[in-house]
């Protein structure tokens, strides 16, 4: 899971560059051109040293519109949105926001989404929630619902037509 | 006071025991909870497919509370994240904001950013205050050693605006230190359980949940305490799990803060759900035998 060697690199992909730029100040989020490189996002970042992830290396091909490598590369599945690259960085770059530009970019681009998401996705298209009710086992085995435990009727779009619409509406716009 | 219950998703579909104690615990301290109709995911989880969607989810389950004069009470940290960075956003761009109430049309709704929203930790922290909880405690948690958990998305990104300090989070150990509990700060007490990994690389995920967890264990901790119903999935529902992902035997009772808070109010464990923790909850002397 590794993004290809820095110097192989082609052409980088100024017109990407500009829209993530332009997405990330739509979102309030001040843009990677701040970044200086002191690798204080990496050095805090919980999917460093298990996955590899390296966020000033994100921002850095950011900088560079060295975007088709990222977007390319299973490495932006990686980090677990913990937010500490963002609140540590001393010149207020986000990189945990560039990289939900980079995977909403990987996908508006028909790249494969990995794991579960396409499951949650239309889980939430077709009732409004992750996932459906579940009847649960109780540590000496017995089933419960959420009746039987005294909860009220779990609350959930009243009319899902209308829903389904908005969101199908929504699915093929970008931020 | 009087706030809207903004369940999300994963609590009302398998966390009952949130749900429960939260129910069980608020309006004793006098808070009252509205269920509304209508609510749908808050869209975080769905954020890294298309952050258009989170927002839209977001500014429908604000519009539903605002449309009933309610302000809104998001016990999961991941809600209140999503609620409170869709508002920041569309009080802050006026076309971003008609881009999005546009949509909410369709339904009759229509975001206006007049809703506050609070978390499990400032409601009971800020908002309820420390006093009120000292007077309604029956049974004092003596000398219970236990370690906190925020989750990350309660204290980050303090330019959203969170709960608690993003990097020496007190509040809820103010407030279990008022039920007579104590905590104590911990190396690992700002690492993330891993929790959104789940989607697609769960034994990464539980990776990250064993190695905190172990972390722990190995301090002698009596119980570990949550307030996020993705986190409490990963420590509790999957303690066993995350022990082999770090090669030990797990073995911490870990209850949500509400949870605790209603055993030292003397409710009973049936009511706070206790059967439903899958972690060793009965090694401790407030919900076994006595
Ligand atoms: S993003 Fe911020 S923390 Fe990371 S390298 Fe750049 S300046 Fe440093
Ligand atoms: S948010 Fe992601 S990139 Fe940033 S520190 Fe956390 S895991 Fe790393
Ligand atoms: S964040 Fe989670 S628990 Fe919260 S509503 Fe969305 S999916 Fe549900
Ligand atoms: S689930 Fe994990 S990532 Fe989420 S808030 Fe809890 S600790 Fe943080």
């Amino acid at each position: 899971m590794s993004i290809t060697d820095l110097t192989s690199m082609g052409e980088p992909q100024t017109e990407q560059r500009k829209e993530i730029n332009e997405r990330l100040r739509r979102l309030q989020d001040e843009i990677s051109d701040y970044c200086y490189q002191c690798a204080k996002c990496t050095s805090g970042c919980e999917a460093h040293k298990l996955l590899e992830l390296e966020p000033h290396k994100i921002v850095a091909l950011l900088k560079r519109g060295l975007i088709d490598e990222m977007i390319n590369s299973e490495i932006i599945w990686t980090c677990m949105s913990c937010f500490k690259c963002r609140e540590r960085c001393p010149q207020k770059v986000a990189p945990v926001e560039i990289l939900f530009a980079l995977k909403n970019l990987a996908v508006a681009s028909g790249k494969q989404i990995p794991g579960n998401y396409t499951a949650m996705l239309q889980s939430v298209l077709s009732i409004g929630l992750l996932q459906d009710v579940k009847s649960i086992t109780t540590k000496d085995n017995k089933t419960k619902t959420r009746t039987d435990l005294g909860l009220p009727e779990i609350s959930k779009p009243a009319d899902p037509t209308k829903f389904q619409m908005m969101l199908s509406k929504i699915a093929v716009e970008k931020v | 006071m009087k706030y809207a219950l903004y369940p999300g998703c994963v609590m009302p579909t398998e966390q009952y025991a949130y749900e429960m104690s939260i129910r069980e615990v608020m309006p004793k301290l006098d808070v009252e909870l509205v269920d509304l109709k209508g609510f749908s995911c808050c869209g975080e989880p769905i954020k890294s497919v298309n952050q258009m969607l989170t927002l839209t989810l977001s500014a429908r389950n604000l519009a539903i509370a605002e449309k009933e004069g309610l302000d809104i009470f998001a016990p999961c940290p991941i809600c209140h994240l999503a609620l409170s960075e869709c508002k920041r956003i569309l009080d802050a761009d006026p076309a971003m904001n008609e881009r999005v109430n546009k949509f909410l049309e369709d339904e009759g709704l229509k975001y206006s950013g007049t809703s506050d929203i609070v978390s499990t930790i400032d409601l009971i922290h800020d908002k309820i205050g420390i006093e009120k909880i000292k007077k309604l405690v029956k049974k004092p948690l003596k000398d219970l050693k236990v370690a906190t958990h925020n989750g990350c998305h309660l204290i980050r990104p303090s330019e959203i605006g969170r709960p608690d300090d993003s990097e020496n989070p007190q509040k809820m150990d103010k407030i279990l230190k008022a039920v007579g509990a104590n905590p104590l700060d911990y190396p690992e007490k700002l690492d993330c359980c891993g929790g959104l990994l789940t989607a697609n690389l769960p034994e990464a995920a539980l990776t990250k949940t064993g190695q905190k967890l172990k972390g722990v264990q190995d301090q002698g901790f009596d119980a570990f305490i949550d307030t996020c119903p993705w986190c409490h999935r990963q420590y509790d529902s999957k303690q066993t799990k995350a022990g082999e992902t770090v090669a030990a035997k797990l073995d911490v009772p870990v209850l949500y803060l509400t949870q605790i808070l209603g055993l030292s109010f003397g409710i009973s464990k049936d009511k706070l759900g206790l059967d439903l923790n899958l972690s060793p909850v009965e090694k401790l002397a407030v919900v076994g035998g006595k």
